[in-house]
């Protein structure tokens, strides 16, 4: 006899049983005083012989095995029933502040250890007589050299990274994101596939390669560093990701009509060399998510000592004026970490620090206002009697 | 008040009275062809599949096989589906929120242009692939006190009279949280960016942070569910790592493929993220900021201000689970009258099962006075008449 099955699939049973016919109205369950009904069975011979086995609901023909008993649409699935009890929420968070603080520690220290000096140059490198009008300065073609001289703090080890970093310029900017075509960018045989790039696509009748806002608005500033009337080379190899390198930029794509129209947007860029060559190119197109944001200019291969004066030659040809961004230059060096930011030793020292006062809070509440676990005077029943 | 034989049209017209002149949620039961109106007339109807055919089963929400399993249809799965249901929207509002609200912080950081934080794929895919699964799991085999227990404590069905989980409160706090959660998930995932972000100095873009973002936002959502959970079965593990997993699946193959389009914007996305130190930090500490205030909340909650199924949970924290047995099944817990009573009841009784009346048999006095418990014994001539009789062929009855 196969066992029925009862909750979740009410069959008709065979059971004699009396009809009833009632009408009930459960306005509130209270009035109606449901109390406890036990739906035991039991085995029993019946008088008439029959033998009610343990299952109550017997079903006499043979279920259909597409609804047969099983755990899962029985819903019986064995199951963890968690608690959280005043000593798993301390532990928990015990557990957090015991993972969080030693790397926040390590975090903080990596950060301290990275040597960063920082220079903006945006209003010195205008010269007195342009301060009035910094976007006709900016837009007079020629060199417009600057001369600007950095004082090490500290001693830095290389490779010391120089960095360009520009305030307010929205990268992420909507119609700007989207102004590229990486399809031509990878291949030559694209190179009119130029739909998304407007208004920088075509130019003279000839498609742009690389095309798109993005690409021509390439940043222009040069820099040039010299220590004790030395120059310092500066290693611009292996600033792009290597991804891109090998795999987003093409090897026989090269730059063809760029920067040819009335508008010059930044740099140019030399046609015989390709597209996976073009390190700035490919640095200033991963676009960056924030409108403040740096970009690997290049390397410096030597060790800087503590108090050495680095003069740089900058060429100020970007213009950032028209629309009130800002230029700084950035030399820094680097730990396991990356550069100089303190949020991820600070973040993790303050959450480990938050979980640490809560334990202790926690710890301080539940021996101020015990509760015995499973204490039934909590009951909303036993706690307002008859009220509701 | 119990009726027999009643025309159909009177019995809906009490019912109507009731749900619309006494304002109340009604349920109707019945189990024949005139039940079938007023078992639509109420809100939720009940039928009983009996002697007399099947139609007012067909007419009925809930149908069941004998008036006693009211009571589980109510105290037990209603409750739960109560439960769950509150548990399942409230979820569903709180994940999408904090997605979006990630998305509308970043508008401000992007001159208000529009451009979308994450790729399009993963934002259609979050709802589909990536928190879907975990939440059905939740609604399916959540339950706060077992079966046994929901018959044990009748009051608990209260909760879902007074509207516990699903008030403005509820919704509000959830709400809250949703919107400190994508604060921290945002700001926390943007910050360590500003500058270079490993050992060589590189710089990640927005399709890097966005991909960050993204993978902490599925893992922040699924944790959340299991501090939901009051029953956790290995369904909701495979479902909450598949769920995970299947993100890292997706993110690898769609970011490791050059697929012919015009923007390849997550190409080699996630290799390069998982190529920095600074990825793996991110990945632990936003998913645990962000829970944090409701793990803190929910410890206080249930300290302070405990729902009565969380006490009753901790008074049978230490029994067996008894989930195995099924649900009637509970061995024999009939007291020796009830096995008596039950033994009587399977003797023959009159020749005819068609009675036509409810509460005729000898013995029964009414519907109300054997729900208070008072019974009248049985006449020894009657059960002595019914065991002589010849027991009837019990042939399967065909439907």
């Amino acid at each position: 006899m196969s066992k029925s099955y009862f909750m979740g699939h009410y069959r008709m049973g065979n059971c004699t049983e009396k009809r009833l016919q009632t009408i009930i109205w459960f306005s509130t369950f209270s009035t109606l005083g449901v109390h406890d009904v036990h739906a035991g069975f039991v085995s029993v011979t019946g008088g008439s012989g029959s033998f009610v086995d343990s299952s109550f609901f017997l079903a006499r023909r043979s279920i259909h095995p597409s609804v047969a008993h099983s755990r899962f649409t029985q819903q019986e699935l064995p199951a963890c029933k968690p608690i959280l009890t005043p000593r798993w929420v301390i532990s928990a968070f015990m557990l957090v502040s015991l993972v969080f603080i030693p790397i926040g520690v390590a975090s903080l220290f990596a950060s301290r250890d990275v040597v960063e000096i920082i220079d903006g140059y945006e209003t010195h490198c205008i010269p007195q007589e342009f301060r009035n009008d910094k976007v006709k300065y900016i837009q007079t073609p020629g060199v417009k050299p600057c001369i600007r001289t950095m004082t090490v703090p500290k001693h830095m080890k290389k490779p010391i990274y120089v960095y360009y970093q520009l305030d307010n310029f929205y990268q992420n900017h909507r119609r700007y994101v989207k102004s590229r075509s990486d399809v031509q960018l990878r291949e030559n045989k694209s190179e009119n596939d130029v739909s998304s790039c407007e208004p920088e696509d075509i130019a003279n009748g000839m498609p742009i390669v690389p095309c798109g806002l993005i690409a021509w608005s390439l940043f222009n500033d040069t820099y040039n560093f010299s220590r004790n009337n030395q120059p310092l080379t500066v290693n611009k190899k292996d600033i792009s990701w290597k991804s891109d390198r090998d795999h987003k930029f093409g090897k026989n794509v090269f730059p063809k009509n760029f920067q040819s129209g009335k508008l010059v947007g930044g740099a140019n860029l030399s046609s015989s060399i390709p597209l996976s060559e073009q390190e700035d190119l490919i640095v200033w197109m991963r676009t960056a998510a924030l409108p403040t944001f740096r970009k690997l200019y290049g390397k410096i291969e030597v060790d800087l000592q503590k108090g050495e004066v680095i003069n740089v030659t900058l060429e100020n040809n970007y213009n950032t004026y028209s629309f009130n961004g800002k230029k700084k230059l950035v030399l820094s060096t680097t730990s396991w970490l990356g550069g100089k930011n303190d949020f991820l030793g600070i973040a993790y020292l303050t959450v480990g620090g938050l979980c640490l006062f809560l334990a202790m809070a926690f710890t301080v509440v539940y021996l101020i206002k015990p509760r015995r676990l499973g204490d039934p005077s909590y009951l909303s029943w036993n706690r307002n009697p008859g009220g509701h | 008040m119990a009726e027999k034989g009643v025309e159909s049209k009177r019995l809906k017209e009490v019912t109507s009275l009731v749900r619309k002149g006494a304002r109340r949620i009604t349920l109707s039961i019945g189990d024949g062809a005139n039940d079938v109106s007023m078992i639509q007339a109420a809100h939720v109807g009940v039928g009983i599949s009996g002697q007399e055919g099947m139609q007012a089963v067909m007419a009925s929400d809930f149908s069941i096989a004998q008036f006693r399993f009211l009571t589980d249809l109510l105290l037990v799965h209603g409750r739960w589906s109560y439960h769950r249901i509150c548990k399942v929207v409230t979820y569903f509002f709180y994940k999408n929120l904090t997605f979006t609200l990630t998305q509308f912080w970043f508008t401000f950081q992007t001159g208000f242009s529009g451009q979308r934080f994450y790729d399009d794929w993963f934002q259609s895919l979050y709802n589909v692939i990536f928190t879907a699964l975990p939440v059905i799991v939740f609604g399916l085999f959540d339950k706060d006190v077992s079966a046994s227990l929901s018959r044990k404590y009748p009051e608990l069905y209260k909760e879902g009279i007074r509207n516990t989980f699903f008030k403005w409160r509820v919704v509000g706090i959830w709400a809250f949280f949703a919107i400190y959660q994508s604060l921290v998930l945002h700001y926390f995932v943007l910050a360590p960016t500003s500058s270079g972000i490993n050992s060589s100095g590189k710089m990640f873009g927005l399709w890097d942070v966005s991909t960050m973002a993204f993978t902490c936002i599925v893992v922040t959502v699924n944790l959340r569910l299991l501090m939901m959970c009051n029953t956790i079965t290995r369904w909701h593990y495979i479902s909450v790592g598949g769920s995970i997993l299947a993100w890292f699946i997706f993110v690898f193959i769609y970011s490791g493929v050059a697929l012919p389009k015009a923007q390849e914007n997550i190409y080699f996305v996630i290799y390069v993220l998982m190529s920095t130190v600074c990825f793996y930090l991110t990945l632990l500490l936003v998913p645990i900021a962000a829970l944090l205030c409701d793990f803190v909340y929910q410890g206080v909650q249930r300290w302070f201000f405990p729902y009565d199924y969380q006490i009753i949970q901790e008074i049978h924290r230490h029994e067996p689970d008894n989930s195995r047995v099924g649900l009637l099944e509970i061995g024999n817990e009939l007291s020796q009258d009830e096995a008596r009573s039950f033994a009587i009841a399977q003797l023959p009784g009159q020749k005819s099962k068609h009675t036509g009346f409810a509460f005729d048999s000898p013995g029964y006095e009414s519907f109300f006075a054997s729900q208070a418990g008072v019974f009248v014994p049985q006449r020894a001539w009657d059960v002595a008449r019914r065991a002589s009789m010849k027991s009837r062929a019990k042939t399967p009855r065909k439907n």
